[in-house]
């Protein structure tokens, strides 16, 4: 509470700062090329160098000040009745806390009825003490900042060097959130790796998180049933849909539609892209699957299952005709004119230009895209899960309910779980299996891309 | 060699039998345009169908409910109108100010090609991995509010930035340098020059960028799933800290009911999301056609 | 000793709404090598991509007029465009060899077309076009590298020799040498010489000393029409029309 006054008094103080500044160095201004930098730049140096410590120490505290209460409150005499365990002492810390908060509430443990009063006179206390820094912070660094407001002082080089500075800070969230997804699911899947051999993990065919107890542990996180049931619904069975559907629109886009058709034919083609997944498995589940499960037992098959790796590879497929399509059309698009029409020059039909000219020398970045297009689909996770089906089995009868990484990492983690279990952990190992895959996909498919490129420039 | 009969019957028989293919080839090639835009038909029918009927004011107002007549997705739509709020907040300064820095002061460095690596990989990183990592560290290390829009906010933030990023500079990289000399040829510094002239002129592509960015954050759920956004929730959340469910989510949640009355309920939900989507690609192409200027 | 192989009669092309070329008629012989010159933009190559019917290929372009192979329309409804571009081929200004194997680029014409009964036939057409071309003498050991692979020369002469592969009647070159040295392009304008016996060969040439060393005809183009035609020792020593006579002194170009 006090700490969010302090953050409004602090931003309060920089807009006064601002004014200030500006103020005093306008006065200063006697006249063309008297000062080095304009007043609007003396004002936002005054400000920089109120907010940044004033926000710095604020940060800095918050970050500390739980800490330093539940150290005040442990040292209360009445926090000696708690008990030992860490879990059951930090949940009547947090009802402590709330009661503190809010004197009306009712206690649901007598222990944190009696810790609410010592937990408020410690925030309090350590509220005002925090308080008195930030503000000693902001204003020392505002005193030091109008000292500076000078005609000869460079005011807009320093301003400008702090805009640089968040510049680069911005740039670098990208490597931030890059390594923070590879340490979680290092550290995560290391976690897991301590009860569960790689080996067996990696090679193993049996399934079963639900029984895998004790000794058992190995043979029941055996992944290769999912890393097979993801290769044939998103690499072969989407595959199979997206690259002929996609590849043939992106030839006759560019190479028979006239330009009216091509206008109106590509943004509507790419409102396929822009659906939800959530809606691509829902159609999946209620329209698709239900017409494949009637088809597989008119062929036959003896209780067909509703969920099939057939229905889900099947509507991913068509999610992806226009990634494929997008793709194949920069490819063609960069074989230059002149290869087609040495090729029509010589008599050749547009379809042998195309199949035998055209086509190869655009191959290299249609594979690329192709490449693109199975990342995409192997990461895909709403319509396998909610078409495709919890067996893990491996077997290639597309009318067989199959599952994924994906749908597995959705299942490990959903529902009452402790967290720290195998079978949780092995969620993040599964992350990292796909993360890995589609990492090295991607590069290998933009560095494609890139020498395709240039080869044509 | 002896020029060919180009009028032979032999000849004129290859020629219909070249042509035949080519016209087969053509002919496939509309095929597979017409089954995708069929399927997108398709879809739209069936979901139009089964929803229309769901579509009332007491729907678009309520909350949800295990009784399907009176389930509505007015929590859903806030809890969605809430994370993409923090979505834009975080995303969009971020992504602009690392736009600017990487295609106007970014020195050619190894690190440099670093961030631009990991910029386009984290643009082809599937959604369900950046639940991962939001679980991980906002939840079970930094011990955000679960299920609250602050921590979906984040971390679609995190995977709406790249794409912002990517168009950002792409909008910068179509300002020509000309505007720049012209600002630094009156004396303008080289911050001075971007942020008073390129920034202005490459804001229109920048923000048909973001709005596409925004528009797969608001269908995304997998990374949702993550972070517990699933929870049943009867209440609107008041703030970004409350538990919330989104829209996305909602349908997945009705979807999976036994009571084929959630049927209609799910068809509506889809047609809203559908709406606000079509909405939102709307103002992006028209902000494109109206601000973008051709150098 | 010549006969006509080309008419054309009051042919216009447009380009959209643009008329890029105006009431042109020109008859072109067996057995010479005609010139087109002009300053650029004059219309020069649009003319010569309607003899094969290549501006077919670009969006929005119309020949109206009439023009004649061996007195056939070629825009009639019953000329093949498929078949006619295999009778009039085409080089073009920047050497476009397939990103394929010089043996393939080669053997793709002889093979749409349907030329070699046999692996055999194919191997004799593309030793000949290859020695027509004066160029098997330097790949004859490397078929199968890339044709991209070859000096910007030999990739022209490649690109001839792909075109001569199909047993053209015609063969039109649009700025063949714009992009070569002046080694190359010597070798070329020898080639060019040789192949006259055997085809009616046009050229369009930004380069007057070309159509002067190349050519027994030369066409002067200017802003879509055609200016003045005639011998090519008259054009460059005598013009009758005050326009060609500015042009090739260097007035203007």
């Amino acid at each position: 509470m006090i700490l969010t006054g302090v953050l409004l008094a602090v931003i309060g103080l920089g807009l006064v700062g601002w004014f200030a500044a500006r103020a005093r160095a306008r006065l200063l201004y006697t006249g063309r090329g008297s000062m080095h930098s304009m007043p609007g730049y003396h004002g936002w140096h005054m400000a920089l160098w109120i907010l940044v410590p004033g926000l710095l120490t604020w940060a800095v505290w918050s970050g500390i000040m739980p800490g330093l209460v539940n150290g005040a409150v442990m040292a209360d005499p009445a926090a000696a009745q708690l008990p030992a365990e860490e879990m059951h002492r930090a949940a009547i810390l947090a009802e402590a806390q709330t009661l503190a908060a809010n004197p009306d509430a009712v206690a649901f443990d007598a222990k944190s009825q009696a810790l609410a009063e010592p937990m408020r006179a410690a925030q309090t206390r350590f509220g005002f003490m925090g308080a008195a820094l930030i503000l000693i912070a902001a204003l020392a660094g505002g005193g030091y900042g109008f000292t500076r407001v000078r005609a000869r002082f460079p005011a807009r080089t320093h301003v400008e060097r702090a805009v640089l500075a968040l510049l680069l800070a911005a740039s670098l969230m990208a490597i931030l959130t890059t390594f923070g997804i590879v340490a979680s699911l290092l550290f995560e899947a290391g976690l897991f790796f301590k009860d569960v051999s790689p080996i067996a993990f990696l090679t193993g065919t049996h399934w079963a998180p639900g029984n895998a107890r004790g000794v058992d542990i190995d043979g029941n996180f055996g992944a290769v049933p999912l890393f097979w049931g993801t290769i044939y619904i998103g690499a072969i069975i989407a595959m199979l849909v997206a690259i002929p559907l996609g590849l043939m629109s992106a030839i006759y886009l560019t190479q028979y539609a006239s330009s009216t058709v091509r206008k109106w034919i590509k943004p509507t083609l790419e409102i396929l892209a822009g659906i939800p997944t959530v809606v691509y498995g829902y159609f999946a589940a209620l329209t698709v699957a239900p017409i494949i499960r009637d088809f597989a037992g008119s062929l036959g098959m003896a209780n067909p299952s509703t969920e099939s790796a057939l229905a889900a590879g099947l509507v991913m497929g068509v999610m992806i005709i226009p990634f494929v399509s997008s793709m194949a059309d920069d490819a063609l698009a960069a074989v230059p004119r002149a290869m087609s029409d040495g090729s029509l020059a010589l008599g050749a039909t547009r379809s042998e230009t195309i199949k035998k000219v055209l086509l190869p020398a655009a191959l290299p970045g249609i594979v690329a895209g192709v490449m693109l297009a199975i990342s995409r689909a192997i990461g895909e996770t709403m319509i396998v899960v909610m078409a495709a089906g919890a067996s893990a089995r491996l077997s290639a009868n597309p009318f067989d309910s199959m599952t994924t990484v994906t749908y597995q990492i959705v299942q490990m983690l959903t529902g009452d779980q402790e967290f720290n279990s195998p079978k949780t952990l092995s969620a993040f190992a599964l992350g990292l299996v796909l993360f890995v895959v589609t990492l090295i996909l991607n590069i290998i498919a933009l560095r494609v891309v890139k020498r395709f490129r240039e080869a044509y420039e | 060699m002896n020029s060919p009969d180009w009028n032979s019957p032999a000849a004129a028989k290859r020629l219909a039998r070249r042509h035949a293919a080519e016209r087969r080839f053509k002919l496939i090639g509309l095929g597979a345009i017409l089954l995708s835009l069929a399927f997108l038909a398709l879809l739209l029918f069936i979901m139009m169908h089964s929803g229309l009927g769901g579509l009332s004011w007491g729907f678009l107002s309520g909350s949800d409910s295990t009784d399907p007549h009176v389930a509505g997705i007015w929590s859903a739509t806030k809890g969605s109108i809430l994370t993409m709020l923090v979505t834009l907040v975080l995303s969009f300064p971020m992504g602009v100010l690392a736009a600017i820095y990487l295609e106007e002061f970014a020195p050619r460095s190894r690190w440099i090609e670093w961030v631009e690596v990991s910029i386009n990989n984290l643009a082809a990183v599937p959604s369900i991995i950046f639940g991962l990592l939001g679980l991980a560290v906002f939840l079970n290390t930094m011990d955000l509010p679960r299920s609250s829009p602050l921590v979906g906010g984040l971390t679609l933030a995190l995977m709406t930035m790249p794409v912002i990023v990517i168009s950002g500079r792409n909008a910068i990289k179509a300002v020509p340098p000309s505007i720049r000399d012209a600002a630094l040829a009156v004396g303008a510094s080289k911050v001075q020059a971007v942020f008073h002239h390129v920034l202005p002129l490459a804001l229109p592509g920048i923000m048909t960028g973001t709005i596409i960015g925004m528009a797969r954050a608001l269908g995304e759920t997998a990374p949702l799933l993550m972070i517990g956004m699933r929870a049943f929730i009867v209440t609107p959340p008041g703030g970004v800290t409350d538990p919330s469910s989104v829209l996305p989510m909602q349908i997945f949640l009705w979807s999976d009911e036994i009571d084929k009355a959630f049927v209609q309920n799910t068809s509506a939900a889809i047609i809203v999301l559908l709406a606000f989507l079509l909405a939102m690609n709307g103002l992006a192409i028209y902000l494109r056609n109206k601000f973008e200027v051709r150098w | 000793m010549t006969e006509t192989k080309l008419t054309a009669r009051n042919v216009d092309v447009f380009y959209g709404p643009k008329k890029a070329i105006d009431n042109v008629s020109i008859d072109i012989d067996n057995g010479i090598v005609t010139a087109f010159i002009g300053p650029s933009g004059c219309g020069k190559s649009t003319f010569l991509r309607s003899l094969n019917r290549m501006n077919d290929t670009i969006a929005g372009a119309r020949v109206t007029g009439e023009i004649l192979l061996d007195g056939e329309d070629i825009y009639a409804p019953t000329m093949d465009p498929v078949a006619l571009r295999a009778r009039v081929g085409m080089v073009f200004q920047k050497p476009n060899p397939f990103p394929k194997s010089i043996y393939e680029n080669i053997a793709y014409g002889p093979r749409i077309h349907g030329l070699a009964g046999n692996k055999a036939d194919l191997d004799v057409i593309i030793e000949q076009s290859l020695t027509k071309a004066g160029l098997w003498d330097e790949v004859k050991d490397r078929l199968m590298d890339a044709g991209t692979a070859l000096s910007g020369g030999q990739q022209q002469r490649l690109c001839i020799a792909r075109a001569i592969a199909v047993s053209p009647e015609v063969i039109l070159m649009d700025e063949p040498c714009s992009a070569l040295d002046p080694i190359a392009t010597a070798k070329i304008e020898e080639l060019i010489d040789e192949l006259k016996e055997n085809y009616a060969i046009v050229i369009v040439t930004h380069s007057m000393q070309q159509a002067a060393r190349v050519s027994q005809r030369t066409a002067f183009f200017h802003l879509g029409n055609l200016v003045e035609y005639g011998e090519t020792s008259e054009i460059f020593t005598n013009p009758r029309e005050e326009k060609t006579k500015d042009y090739i002194t260097g007035r203007y170009g």
